[in-house]
Parts: structure tokens; C-alpha cells; sequence
């Protein structure tokens, strides 16, 4: 991750505007704090909350999808399946844009979405006679649960799966993997639920008046820059870059079902979600802040974030092929997200450094 | 006119002998409180505050550590496979991140895809190197995880014994005492075992504590007790298997590694099962359970340079608070407990033209990187090259008041057992004994006081 250290003169210097601007009304100041603890409310609850109880009904769905499959292994059943699959990718890599919180203190993001599969194991695995039940596969290593592994019993290798290719085993082994999947999403969501032991959302909500993870508002605030910087660099830079650079499309993540492109998009819409504060309703975000005292970087990081979304429309290969393909398009979309990373952790990041004062 | 000229001779003087004062010392009071890292200093108190790379690299050295970034959460498959290959056959986990979370610490658990905790395994006697011995078909460390179709060495099951203790003003606190079990061992083993847990440390600030001259860290060294303080501190000379000669160790929690090249290089190898060209055979070298693939070094070295190039180039996160009366009272309380006998403050990195970054740099980890006696209850008994079986290295303070932060719930001390500060400081012991009893008299104020300086750091 880039240097925070850049960030000392702006410390030093908003140090002297808030110590130069004791005589402003306390009016204003009451605003705007009420508008700070407005986005950080409505961030955990219209978009964060509501983003993880998606997940969970979308993994109940798939689970459901999963058992239908292993009774009746028909063509139109598997399609439903895939489908569920995507549908609930979709989902989860928005959430990507906000990685922080449980999802990385209880190993949430690894035990779902760990990549590469391994594949030697997993091959293994099917052609022995070892226990395909939920509590064997609870015992397993991450890269032989989750997403991935779903998504090759799913797809296949190159995306052809038949229905008439599915073993016995491997319909035991998903089925196992789906229940294990939506029980890792149970957790993830009750850890944001107020009535949960963790509440997390109430950690969040709390900044700078008691939390005992963000001591000040403005962690706060920076977490969630920090977060919405940090996804754009590794879609860029990471998930688009790795096997674009090697011309390798064993490099590439959602490689079996060829949803990588979809999922480097969403990861990026779920940053606009975090800027907007939108999910299934609106609410206030940070926009709105910005909005408030500095137009022209509202109206910038707006017109960056539609640039890099829509830019993904050029790209009509599926990315294993694109990267051979269409690398014209590929570096259009890098470029396209690299500048609204660049905007997020150096004018965003500013802004918040000079504004967000608690 | 004669009055001027007069007054314009005094200006001169005045100028001239201010002019000609000898340059002093820079005064402590100086330094910004708030620059743990010298100008590689981070201004982040969240989760990522242990993540950022170097202020004022060129821009192919940022090229470097971001690839080391990205291996350094790469995560190891079983041979034979496209990518990412050569997990085990037997490992203690998948990927440094995996250990590592945030570049910080992890859950002393085993087994788990979270687990953070590896347990170092010898027998008395020390090698051809005056290392831990280790022991045939177990060699130095447990690894509890196999890939598919081979046996992990065993299982490591750790139980806690809790018991709980007052401070004169009634407040009270546990301390739980671990105990490690091993079962289902892949094959018999010695009697005689000895065993040591080890949490993984968090990676940031490594590379300034590699550029600490050693004159500074020996300056510090007091293994006879000469000055009568109760404080021994104890350089631990290590054998270096990529320079093959013995070093001053720095590294790890019993300072039992020189370099952070040699840190990596061992990491992958012991605990991912990850062959280099430092070690250049998997734990299973020599046992049935060797896969013989022929496919060693399985990591390249441009990667294992950047990954250690990664952890040499990561700041350290700025102190909070430094000002506030409470801090600064428990600084005061901090140093009349003599804690800053060993977490020595301040350090002051080497030149180096190389690495003009890293070069010159005042920096406060709160550590004096000597082992020291921490007392029986401490002690894990099993001699590590010098460091005997009741020291361990002084822990760098720096970045400890973002451990809950950074890595929740957060746990402390070599093993993870204690899970709040204060329960690390009353685990002290041995050479400690006298800090530890002084801050068990403290009042609530002035423990409270004590706490916040900690966790401003």
C-alpha cells in the first residue's frame, strides 16, 4: 500500500486551519459533525448491513440450488445453479470494496474466497473414499472451499460442465461446499448485527464516541478511503494486471465460470456504493460531504467512478480470452481505475485528513 | 556618526559571535514524539496502519516491493500445478498473509486456516552450528497441516489453565497458563522433546531494526550484570545459513535470525513447505513422506528478494496522543519502572547510501533487540544458539497500541497468552521482576496512565 507518510504536511497544515477557525459559527460545526456521524451510520446501515444479509440469502439460495442438483442432475437444474452462483458472486465482490472489520479479523474473506483452487488436492480429494459431509469439509484447507472450488464443480475447467458429467462425489462434495459456504456467511452477517456478540456495527457507528476500534471519527473515514483505494489497486493492478502482464489465462480468478470481468466491475460499483451510500435504498455518504465543501473533487471522483465502470463495457471477450484479445480495452479500463485510485488515496484522502476533524 | 559606527561594530560582534557557535546536538525534545519510524512513518491508525510501503523510493524499488506485496498474500497449491505451486507435503499454512493478517499478528491457534502459532520442536544438545538440535523425522519445527494423501507431523492441542489476580485497589485480571499436547503423531517420537510456541510477529519496521548499527544494540549488552540494575541483556550469535557465518540475531522472537533474507527464506521453507535457494529441501527430506518431484527451488528468487524486500520497506505507524497529560504521565511511569531498561526508546539507523530511505533515521521500537531472562513462568526451556531456555528478545513496542486494531481481538507475548496489555506486563518476569512489581503497586490512576502511553504507541 502507498505511503501515508505524504499525508504529514496536510496533518501540520489542518492543524492550523482547525486552530485558525475556533471563530466559526458552532452551527456550522454542529452541521457538519452531524453529517459526518450521518455517513458513518448510513454506511453500516444501508449499504455494509444490508450488503452481507444479501450474501447470506443468496448462499442459502445457491445451497438450495445445490440440493436440487444432486437429486435431479438436469441441464436446466445446473443452469439455475451457475446462475445462483454468479448471483451471489456478484454480491460478494461488491462487499470487496469495504474489506474491513470481521470479514478480515475472523478470516471471513479467506475461508470463501480463497484462489487458486488447489487442484491436485481437490482432484484427490473426489477420487478417494475419504467423508464428503459438511463437518469433513468444515476440516479442510481454504483453498479446497469457497467460491473456487464451487465454481470448478459448477463450471468445469474451461467453463463446459455437463450435467451428465457430475459424479456422485462431486454433487456430495457441493452440496457440503454450498452448506459450508452460506454457514460462513451466517457468521459474517450476524457479525455486523447489532444483536450479535461482535456488532461490529455498532463499532463502526460509534467512531470517536466510544468505539473501541476507531478512536476517532476520522479512522473512520479513513478506513473506509483507505478500503475503496485498496480495491481499486487490486483490480487494476492485481486480479487484471497478473494475467494480463504473464499473457496467462491460468492466472485469471473466476477462470472456470469466465466471470472475472463481471467481478472486477462489481468490485468497483461496490465502491461507488461505498461513496454514494447506495445498496437496495440511498442514504448519505461521503459524497455528500464532499459535495459540501469541495465541488469540483465531488464532481471528479463521480465522473471517475462512471468512467472505470463503464469502461468495462469495451471489454465483450471473457477475460481469458481478452487478455490475448483485446489488451487495448484492458489497458483503457487499468487506466480508468488507476486514476480514481489515485483520486481516492491522495485528494480523497486529503480532504478527509483537512475536514474530518474528531 | 561615530555613534553609528560604534553601533554597527556591536552588530557585527554580535552577529560574528553568534555565528560562530559550535554546532550542538540536536536537543531530544526536538523530535516530533509522533515519528516511531523516522521519516517512514505512517499517518494511519486503522486496520491498514501496518501496511504502508517506504516514503521516497524510486520507482523501481516501489516496483519491487509491490510484487513482493502481492506474493507475500499468494496463496501455495499442491505440485503440480500452474501456479503458486509446491505447498508442503507438509506445512503450518498457505500463504505469509495467512500468519501474518495485515502485515501484523495472527490467532495462537494451530490447525486452523487462521491459526498464526507454530510450535518449534528439539531435543537437548545443539547442532553442528550450536543451534537447537532437532529430531529425526520431525526436524526443528511441527508442522500440523499435509497436503492430500500425507500425514501432518501431528496435532498440536493447546489448553489454557486460568487464574485470576487482584491489584491492591481491587481491580482484578487472568492470566492463563498454556499447555501444549501433541497427538496423533505421524510416527513415534523421542521422550525427551522440548517445545516452543511461537506467535508470528507483525512484519512492518523490520528493515529499520536491520540497519540498527550493531555497536548500538551491543552498547546495551550487559550479560554479567556489571551496572547491578537486575538487567543482563544477552546478544544472541546465530549461525546464518546464506552468509554461513555467525551473526548478531535481531530476528524472531528468541533473536535466533540474523537477516530478514534468511527470516523469509525460512519462512517459506518451514512453514509452507516452500523450497528456495537458502533451503533448499522441504521439511520431509529424508522421511517416506518426501514428494521427490525433482521441481526445487520451487520459489524463484526474484520473489523471494522482493518478499523480503516487501518486509525491509514497511512503515511504521505513527504515535497518537503524545501530548495528552496521561501519556505523557505514563511515559514518566513507564521509565521510573525501568520498562525502558530494555524497550530501549531510541535508535539511530545506520548510513546507507544504498537505501537512502532507510538511512539515518531516528527511530522508537521500544526494544534493545537482546534476549532476556523473563522468569519460570515465561520460560519455554528450550535453548535457542544463545538464548537460553528463559530469554527471549525484548518485544518492540512500536505499533502495539494498534494491535487491537489492526488484528481483533488482539493477543500479546510470544505465544498469544495474554490478551490485554496488562495481562503482558504481569506475565513478566526474571529480569522484569522489578517492573512488574512496580506497576503492580500502581494506583488505578497511574496504571490507567501507564496503559495510555502503551497504547499511544
Amino acid at each position: 500500500m502507498k505511503s501515508f507518510t505524504f499525508l504529514l504536511p496536510i496533518i501540520l497544515f489542518s492543524c492550523v486551519i482547525i486552530s485558525s477557525c475556533k471563530k466559526d459559527s458552532e452551527q456550522n460545526s454542529s452541521t457538519t459533525t452531524d453529517l459526518e456521524k450521518k455517513i458513518i451510520t448510513d454506511f453500516a446501515d444501508i449499504v455494509a448491513f444490508p450488503n452481507y444479509q444479501e450474501i447470506e440469502t443468496k448462499a442459502m439460495f445457491l445451497n438450495q440450488q445445490a440440493a436440487i442438483l444432486n437429486t435431479s442432475t438436469t441441464a436446466a437444474n445446473l443452469t439455475i445453479a451457475q446462475n445462483s452462483w454468479r448471483d451471489l458472486r456478484s454480491s460478494w465482490e461488491l462487499c470487496e470494496a469495504f474489506i474491513f472489520g470481521p470479514v478480515e479479523d475472523f478470516n471471513y474473506d479467506p475461508a470463501l474466497d480463497t484462489w487458486p483452487v488447489n487442484k491436485t488436492d481437490l482432484d484427490s480429494l473426489l477420487a478417494s473414499n475419504n467423508g464428503l459431509t459438511v463437518a469433513d469439509i468444515e476440516q479442510l484447507p481454504s483453498s479446497l472451499k469457497g467460491f473456487h472450488p464451487i465454481e470448478y464443480l459448477l463450471f468445469g475447467v474451461g467453463g463446459n460442465k455437463m450435467a451428465g458429467d457430475f459424479t456422485s462425489r462431486e454433487k456430495e462434495y457441493l452440496l457440503s461446499l454450498t452448506a459450508s459456504l452460506l454457514s460462513t456467511t451466517t457468521a459474517l452477517r450476524s457479525s455486523w448485527d447489532s444483536g450479535s456478540p461482535d456488532d461490529f456495527k455498532t463499532q463502526f457507528k460509534t467512531a470517536g464516541e466510544g468505539s473501541t476500534r476507531y478512536e476517532k471519527r476520522q479512522d473512520a473515514f479513513i478506513t473506509l478511503v483507505s478500503a475503496m483505494a485498496g480495491i481499486c489497486d487490486e483490480v487494476a493492478n492485481g486480479k487484471m494486471e497478473v494475467p494480463f502482464a504473464a499473457q496467462d489465462s491460468t492466472l485469471e480468478e473466476s477462470q472456470f465460470s469466465h466471470n472475472s470481468t463481471a467481478d472486477f466491475r462489481n468490485n468497483i460499483k461496490g465502491v461507488e456504493h461505498v461513496y454514494l451510500c447506495k445498496f437496495n435504498s440511498d442514504g448519505t455518504g461521503l459524497n455528500d460531504l464532499v459535495n459540501s465543501k469541495h465541488l469540483a473533487l465531488d464532481n471528479k471522483i463521480k465522473n471517475q467512478l462512471s468512467a472505470a465502470i463503464n469502461s468495462f463495457d469495451a471489454i465483450d471477450d471473457n477475460y481469458g480470452s481478452a487478455i490475448y484479445t483485446q489488451p487495448v480495452q484492458i489497458l483503457n479500463v487499468q487506466n480508468a481505475i488507476n486514476a480514481l485510485k489515485t483520486t481516492l488515496e491522495t485528494d480523497l484522502m486529503n480532504f478527509v485528513f483537512i475536514n474530518v476533524k474528531n | 556618526m561615530k555613534k553609528s559606527i560604534g553601533f554597527i561594530f556591536l552588530l557585527c560582534y554580535v552577529l560574528m559571535m553568534s555565528m560562530c557557535r559550535k554546532p550542538d546536538i540536536f536537543p531530544e525534545e526536538g523530535y516530533d514524539e509522533r515519528l516511531s519510524g523516522g521519516l517512514q512513518t505512517a499517518f494511519d491508525a486503522t486496520s491498514q496502519s501496518f501496511t504502508h510501503e517506504f516514503e521516497g523510493m524510486s520507482q523501481y524499488d516501489e516496483l519491487i516491493h509491490e510484487l513482493g506485496d502481492a506474493a507475500f498474500e499468494q496463496t501455495f497449491v499442491t505440485a503440480p500445478a500452474p501456479i503458486n505451486n509446491g505447498l508442503g507435503p507438509i506445512y503450518n499454512n498457505v500463504s505469509c498473509i495467512s500468519c501474518h493478517h495485515n502485515d501484523g499478528k495472527g490467532v495462537p491457534s494451530t490447525g486452523g486456516i487462521e491459526s498464526s502459532l507454530l510450535v518449534r520442536i528439539s531435543q537437548p544438545g545443539v547442532d553442528e552450528h550450536g543451534g537447537p538440535l532437532g529430531i529425526q523425522g520431525f526436524g526443528g519445527q511441527l508442522q500440523d497441516k499435509a497436503v492430500f494423501g500425507k500425514l501432518s507431523e501431528c496435532n498440536v492441542d493447546i489448553t489454557y489453565a486460568e487464574q485470576t489476580y487482584t491489584f491492591p485497589d481491587g481491580t482484578t485480571y487472568k492470566l492463563r497458563t498454556p499447555t501444549y499436547t501433541l497427538n496423533n503423531l505421524y510416527q513415534p517420537i523421542v521422550v525427551n522433546y522440548l517445545l516452543s510456541p511461537r506467535l508470528a510477529p507483525p512484519v512492518f519496521g523490520l528493515g529499520l531494526l536491520a540497519a540498527i548499527p550493531e555497536n548500538q544494540i551491543l552498547a546495551h549488552s550487559d550479560i554479567n550484570d556489571r551496572d547491578g540494575d537486575g538487567i543482563s541483556g544477552k546478544p544472541n550469535y546465530v549461525w546464518d545459513p546464506e552468509k554461513e557465518i555467525v551473526m548478531l540475531g535481531r530476528f524472531g522472537l528468541k533473536a535466533n535470525t540474523a537477516t530478514l533474507m534468511t527470516q523469509v527464506a525460512a519462512a517459506y521453507n518451514n512453514d509452507m513447505g516452500i523450497t528456495n535457494r537458502i533451503f533448499k529441501h522441504d521439511p520431509t527430506y529424508n522421511t517416506s513422506q518426501w514428494d521427490s518431484l525433482g521441481d526445487d527451488p520451487e520459489l524463484p528468487d526474484s520473489i523471494l528478494n522482493a518478499v523480503k524486500f516487501y518486509i525491509q520497506t514497511l512503515q511504521v505507524p505513527a504515535r497518537r496522543n503524545v501530548n495528552l497529560p496521561d501519556v505523557l504521565s505514563g511515559k514518566k511511569i513507564f521509565m521510573e519502572a525501568k520498562c525502558g531498561s530494555c524497550h530501549i526508546p531510541t535508535f539511530t539507523t545506520e548510513i546507507n547510501v544504498a537505501l537512502p530511505s532507510i538511512s539515518n533515521q531516528r527511530i522508537q521500537p521500544y526494544s534493545d533487540l537482546l534476549v532476556h531472562d523473563m522468569g519460570p513462568g515465561l520460560a519455554d526451556n528450550r535453548p535457542d544458539y544463545d538464548a537460553d531456555g528463559t530469554e527471549w528478545r525484548t518485544a518492540p513496542l512500536w505499533g502495539i497500541g494498534l494491535f487491537e486494531t489492526v488484528n481483533y481481538p488482539a493477543y500479546y507475548l510470544h505465544d498469544g497468552r495474554a490478551r490485554t496489555i496488562t495481562e503482558a506486563i504481569m506475565w513478566h518476569g526474571g529480569e522484569a521482576e522489578f517492573s512488574k512489581n512496580f506497576v503492580a503497586q500502581l494506583n488505578k490512576s497511574d496504571r490507567d496512565a501507564l496503559l495510555k502511553f502503551l497504547k499511544s504507541l
